[in-house]
């Protein structure tokens, strides 16, 4: 699994870990990230399902010891996000902050009944990673989860988008961990988007909010991330976009 | 921006838990067979119930002909209430042996994904320090299923000892009907009524006792497995302590 650093200012550090090289072909590629503050603390954001979980822990404690691990954010409750939970449980300490949506509290227990969660209200909030590194968790319900959330580092000025922006990239097509042509990115994301992304509603409304953000580099949770104008590009082009496509299905 | 990276490796190789696993599934599949054999006692008890009220009443218009008969039938009603009680701790035992199941399956691929995870660990420029977490979270693992294991085994011994209690029931069965059979052929114009009542109880002795035996099969061999397992996961307990991984 390869780890690439985002963002680096002291101990503030921005990790991005994808590309498992030893995974299944049938298990869908995830990006797990992984925030670090500038006391030592560390925060897991979708630290991915449970086939990830091996090499995600070998890659992770080559960067970051598992004990400075003080929180670990689920955006939504899919598989691919969370299944790996009762397994960082029992590497984490047991004081570690489980920040998942209210929403989903009770869903998530059926992975591990002992878990005690920290929930996120629909609104959103505000979590400290350590020190002075703070996230604000950013709702985008619908998209695709009813209850889902983004994560929002100021100083950084990275947002983890979870699946918004996420895109199916062949191997082949893959050179680094960011989007080098949009144009010929969206190939690999548009009917993600088209038929996973339920509301136009919600999409407008989160479109709304993140323009509002400075913000240097969009990481989702598959494929490729965004930078620089490539932020721009991908809200300009999500706000066209059809979504719902799976309703022709229940038309006909 | 900097870029660093960790073999996959494939999950491969994977020995202390595929042996393991190998073991649990068997004896999982063992125990679902044996109760599944023994989900007929409802009906083959209940079977016997109805026919030990039709044979006392039988008994009780044979009058004093029927005396040996209704006094065997009294018997009969109280290893039917001894069926029904051993039904009732299997239908318990049943529910706690799939309970086991559920923790035994999770436990394993927990185990597989730690032990996958401390092969790459190990594998890599780690540092002690992070070696000896991964070798320990894998050593806990072991530690809650072999615990898991070790009820599950002790689950099977009650098994193992309900198939006994009904083994007696049915042995105690074929004798009163044995006895029926002696009674009716002295019972004059009740003979053929005895006789059917014997004959029935054979029929549903011989259905008991094709169950136990198809049952008891599996019981054995899910016994064999269990302490199999035990001492498979004690050594790896053994292993893992000796290399300081447990306490």
């Amino acid at each position: 699994m390869n780890c690439v650093t985002l963002f680096r200012r002291e101990g503030h550090r921005w990790l991005a870990f994808s590309n498992d090289g030893g995974k299944p072909d049938a298990v869908i590629d995830t990006n797990q990230y992984v925030v670090c503050a500038d006391d030592g603390g560390a925060m897991l954001l979708d630290p991915g399902g449970m086939e990830a979980f091996p090499p995600m822990l070998a890659a992770l404690t080559q960067e970051v010891a598992v004990e400075n691990v003080r929180g670990i954010f689920f955006s939504h409750q899919d598989p691919d996000v969370s299944s790996s939970l009762p397994l960082w449980r029992r590497v984490c300490q047991p004081e570690t902050r489980i920040h998942v949506p209210a929403l989903w509290v009770s869903v998530l227990t059926h992975l591990d009944r002992e878990a005690t969660f920290a929930p996120i209200p629909d609104e959103g909030m505000e979590v400290t990673v350590g020190g002075q590194v703070k996230l604000r968790l950013i709702p985008a319900h619908y998209l695709h989860s009813p209850g889902n959330f983004h994560a929002y580092d100021p100083k950084a000025r990275i947002l983890f988008s979870g699946d918004m922006g996420g895109a199916l990239v062949p191997a082949q097509a893959k050179s680094g961990l960011f989007v080098e042509n949009f144009s010929s990115h969206v190939a690999y994301m548009e009917t993600f988007h088209r038929r996973w992304m339920g509301s136009p509603r919600a999409r407008d409304l989160w479109v709304e909010t993140v323009s509002r953000l400075d913000i240097d580099i969009m990481a989702p949770q598959h494929g490729l991330a965004f930078k620089g104008d490539d932020v721009k590009r991908f809200l300009d082009w999500i706000s066209r976009l059809e979504l719902g496509s799976g309703c022709a299905a229940m038309a006909k | 921006m900097s870029q660093t990276a960790t073999d996959g490796g494939g999950g491969t190789g994977s020995l202390r838990s595929s042996r393991i696993e190998t073991r649990a599934n068997a004896l999982l599949g063992d125990c679902r067979r044996a109760f599944h054999a023994f989900g007929e006692l409802d009906e083959l008890a209940e079977n016997l119930r109805i026919l030990s009220l039709n044979a006392e009443l039988a008994a009780g218009r044979a009058g004093e002909m029927g005396r040996a008969v209704r006094a065997l039938t009294q018997y009969t009603r109280e290893l039917v209430n001894r069926l029904a009680q051993i039904q009732g701790e299997m239908n318990s035992l049943r529910a706690r042996t799939y309970s086991l199941s559920s923790t035994i399956l999770r436990g394993l691929l927990n185990l597989q994904l730690f032990e996958r995870a401390a092969e790459l660990i190990n594998a890599g420029s780690h540092d002690g320090a992070t070696r000896t977490a991964a070798n320990r979270a894998f050593a806990e693992t072991m530690r809650t299923l072999v615990e898991t294991l070790g009820d599950m085994a002790s689950s099977v011994e009650d098994l193992s000892r309900r198939a006994h209690g009904i083994e007696e029931v049915v042995s105690q069965s074929d004798s009163i009907a044995t006895n029926i059979a002696i009674e009716a052929s002295a019972a004059g114009v009740h003979e053929k009524e005895f006789r059917t009542v014997s004959d029935t109880m054979r029929h549903y002795v011989d259905d008991l006792r094709k169950m136990i035996d198809e049952a008891s099969d599996s019981v054995r061999r899910a016994l064999e497995k269990g302490e199999s397992l035990r001492r498979v996961g004690l050594e790896n307990l053994q292993t893992l302590r000796s290399n300081g991984f447990l306490e």
